[in-house]
């Protein structure tokens, strides 16, 4: 029985080897790259002790800081408090763009952070008013009239009148000043609970993540729902959100060159480049992990992929240029400057390519949203 | 018709007209215990009961079946639609009602009609959800239909105990070991390219995904495991087959079943139900005695180790027609895996012949695209996220046919906007087995005026490594 199961074994391995012998063959052997091990829960750690909770605290540092603002300009509303606030807001809306990498994590997550913060509407909103990252004036003032609004509410219309765009919205949209002559303590009453929400859910995600990190370092899969997994698919979103929300749908990209000004991030305050590329370059710094040689990048170099690697990080590098060279405020950029705009927007068409495809394919990572069966 | 066909044995037994096609015939007809096919029953049964409520229990029904506005039809079935909800809880009600009949033997008939239409209309509503192991199940429960398996152990015999049997002619027996023969096999050479055994792709890109694995985890990394991986793979899928088929090697062959189906479950939880489908399916290589004593044992029914005769064996009323659909069915079998050999281009990049062909965990492949609705001189970005799934347009990217039918709805709901006669233009860059992402069809082609083919899409672009 063994040399008749041997004699088999023998054959098919001839046969085999006569079948390799005849087809095309070897002309190019990959690069066997230096194939040492990764160290993933170091990786991990990096991105968690370097990056996440110290990204979140300066956040939260920062939504403290915009409170106290926020406060004081409802308390006296003037130019000069009206100038405090703007810049508090633009810190803590910058600050929010080095964390935004981490949104599909279980603290964002489970404190809705990326909805009630920062809504640029997702990717399958099919309203034709509010979507993007659009501004709700409406329900906004209404609710200041009414005095009744329930901001923890799961719905778009909650989500697009609070946040970073309310605020926007309120500090320093059309006669924010004068506008607290009426209904004055309704008013000071919302932007200050706008404000305060900010802060309630950056303090949450902060403690969240003291009791989320063991969990986080602790799992080194790359399955749909693990860190590696999320992390990779955030990455993937987020240039999503810059093709679309950020820049190519205001710019009219789906819309036959309809330009859609006040749909874009940080309208109000005008620095929605700055916000852009912030979001980017943080992006950029998840992937090489500030060259600590514990990132994505140092991933990829280890898996032999170390040409992918040089694409990818140049790719990001031209996008950045190419986004800066777009002057704020991208609501007027849009139109005088649609070249510029344009061409931001190729290059972070070819970077999301690289991300969703290339690299997503060898961390052997699913881009996905939901876990299902393949084979 | 008895008398026919015992004439028709006899005849065959006369030794002045031996042959080979005589030989095979009398194999097909020889009487082997029922015991396989009721154990089949049961085990396929219990399966698919726990895999249909498995998938509802994730959610799947919804995700899949009632949530996407548009779904990928299967040419000529496009009328097969999702009753929506709630008549896809229904009809999987229906479905995992008709398993547990199976399971029991009762309705059997009516049950494994119900099972197959059932599961199949399911399988028939959206191509992006195709699995070679769904398409394994449809084909069971097609066979199951025709198999006499209620015949014994049943709720069937007990309410009608006349229609109890306790034997078989072995081809039916044997066309449920050739079907897993068939997916053995065919799986296995799928294998025999140059990708898989040369380069160790996937292997190479999906092992180190699995470096937090116990004990194993720390070699992910080497070259030399995704080579023994690839390998391995490819000669125990070529060869299983006949180790089962023998019956010294198959003891011995079904523990490497169930270690290499348990393995592949831990290394790619992602494959879903198929590991445990085939541990379970291949039960039925076991012999016939093998099965009896079992039954003998579980049930202490003395007719099962009575000898065969006229009263205990099962026969076929129209048995002419059901040999020539068998012969028929097994011709298809092994052609349709085949028939990628008629297209010229790269099987894994036109995917061209690629389903219903146990290609299976073969190649990594995944793919951007962007398409663009161009009218006139209007000219319209398309974001994919608002008409598919996340599951189905990753599907979409990297599949000419399923690209060519979105390119198709694309137009209808842009004509549906106002526009006039919107051409429809895609950018797709799709990487395949670790070479860098690169255009996979002509960008400057309307796929709007492309037609659905079996023949080969001029439109998508050449292989080049």
């Amino acid at each position: 029985m063994k040399k008749s199961m041997m004699a088999l074994i023998v054959n098919i391995a001839a046969i085999s080897v006569i079948f390799f012998a005849c087809s095309k063959g070897g002309k190019d052997t990959p690069d066997p790259g230096d194939n040492e091990k990764f160290d993933k829960t170091a990786m991990l750690t990096y991105y968690v002790d370097q990056m996440i909770i110290p990204g979140y605290t300066a956040f939260q540092q920062k939504t403290n800081a915009l409170q106290t603002a926020v406060a004081a300009f409802a308390e006296a509303p003037s130019p000069a408090t009206q100038t405090e606030a703007i810049a508090a807001l633009k810190t803590a809306h910058l600050q929010y763009q080095q964390i935004e990498a981490f949104n599909n994590l279980t603290p964002a997550t489970s404190a809705t952070l990326e909805y009630s913060v920062n809504f640029c509407g997702g990717l399958t909103n099919t309203d034709l008013l509010l979507n993007g990252f659009s501004v709700d004036s409406v329900t906004i003032e209404n609710n200041i009239s009414t005095g009744v609004y329930n901001l923890s509410e799961y719905s778009n219309t909650s989500f697009y009148s609070q946040g970073f765009p309310a605020l926007g919205y309120l500090i320093a949209g059309p006669d924010a000043i004068a506008k607290f002559a009426a209904n004055t303590a309704n008013r000071v009453k919302y932007i200050n609970d706008v404000a305060e929400r900010i802060k309630v859910l950056a303090d949450k995600v902060v403690s969240d993540w003291g009791i989320y990190r063991s969990t986080f370092i602790g799992n080194t899969q790359s399955n749909v729902g693990s860190p590696i997994g999320n992390l990779v698919n955030q990455m993937a979103y987020e240039m999503d959100v810059l093709k679309g929300p950020r820049i190519g749908w205001p710019f009219g990209k789906q819309s036959n060159g309809q330009v859609f000004s006040t749909k874009v991030e940080g309208y109000f305050t005008g620095n929605s480049i700055a916000l852009a590329v912030a979001n980017l370059k943080n992006l950029k710094l998840v992937y090489t992990a500030g060259g600590s040689g514990k990132g994505f990048s140092d991933y990829l170099n280890a898996l032999g992929k170390q040409s992918l690697n040089s694409m990818i990080s140049s790719q990001f590098d031209i996008t950045i240029t190419k986004l800066e060279a777009i002057p704020d405020p991208l609501s007027n950029s849009l139109v005088a400057e649609a070249t510029a705009v344009n061409t931001a927007y190729g290059e972070i068409q070819k970077l999301l390519t690289l991300i969703k495809t290339d690299m997503a394919s060898a961390t052997g990572v699913q881009i996905s949203f939901m876990d299902n069966d393949g084979d | 018709m008895e008398i026919n066909q015992r004439l028709k044995i006899e005849e065959v037994c006369n030794p002045g007209k031996s042959s080979l096609l005589k030989f095979c015939s009398i194999k097909w007809n020889q009487q082997v215990s029922i015991a396989p096919l009721v154990s089949f029953r049961i085990i396929f049964g219990l399966l698919m009961c726990f895999s249909l409520i498995r998938f509802w229990w994730r959610g799947w029904i919804e995700a899949v079946y009632i949530l996407p506005q548009f779904h990928f039809n299967y040419w000529g079935f496009e009328w097969v639609t999702p009753p929506g909800n709630p008549g896809m809880y229904i009809l999987f009600i229906i479905i995992i009602i008709s398993t547990i009949l199976i399971v029991l033997g009762l309705f059997y008939r009516i049950a494994t009609i119900t099972f197959f239409l059932g599961f199949t209309y399911v399988e028939l509503i959206d191509v992006t959800t195709y699995l070679n192991h769904y398409y394994f199940i449809s084909l069971v429960a097609f066979i199951m239909i025709w198999l006499p398996a209620n015949r014994f152990l049943s709720l069937d015999v007990y309410f009608k105990p006349s229609i109890k049997r306790v034997y078989v002619p072995l081809f039916t027996v044997g066309i449920l070991r050739f079907q897993l023969a068939i997916v053995y096999i065919f799986a296995g050479l799928a294998k025999l390219n140059y990708d898989w055994l040369i380069l160790a792709e996937p292997m190479r890109t999906w092992l180190p995904a699995k470096s937090h694995l116990p004990i194993v985890g720390a070699f992910m990394y080497e070259e030399w495991v995704a080579y023994l991986f690839s390998w391995f793979g490819a000669i125990y899928d070529s060869l299983i087959v006949f180790f089962l088929l023998n019956r010294k090697t198959r003891s011995f062959a079904y523990v490497f079943v169930v270690i290499f189906h348990v393995a592949t479950a831990i290394f790619f939880p992602g494959i879903g139900m198929f590991p445990y489908v085939m541990i379970a399916s291949t039960v039925i290589f076991f012999s016939s005695d093998f099965h009896k004593k079992l039954l003998f044992r579980l049930t202490g029914d003395v007719l099962l180790i009575s000898a065969p005769n006229s009263t205990n064996t099962y026969r076929f009323l129209f048995y002419k027609p059901l040999y020539i659909g068998v012969i028929i069915y097994i011709f298809f079998q092994i052609i349709i895996p085949l028939r990628f050999l008629f297209y010229s281009d790269h099987l894994f990049w036109s995917e061209e012949g690629y389903r219903f062909s146990w290609r299976v965990m073969l190649i990594e492949k995944s793919g951007n695209a962007i398409f663009t609705i161009k009218d006139g001189d209007k000219v319209y970005e398309v974001n994919n996220a608002q008409f598919l799934t996340p599951l189905q347009e990753k599907m979409m990217s990297t599949q000419p046919d399923l690209i060519l039918q979105y390119a198709h709805y694309l137009a209808l709901e842009y004509k549906n906007k106002g526009l006039r006669n919107p051409e429809v233009y895609g950018e797709i860059y799709v990487t395949l087995n670790g070479i860098p992402s690169r255009l996979f069809i002509d960008s400057t082609i309307n796929l709007a005026r492309q037609q659905l083919s079996w023949k080969h899409y001029k439109w998508v672009l050449p292989y080049t490594r």
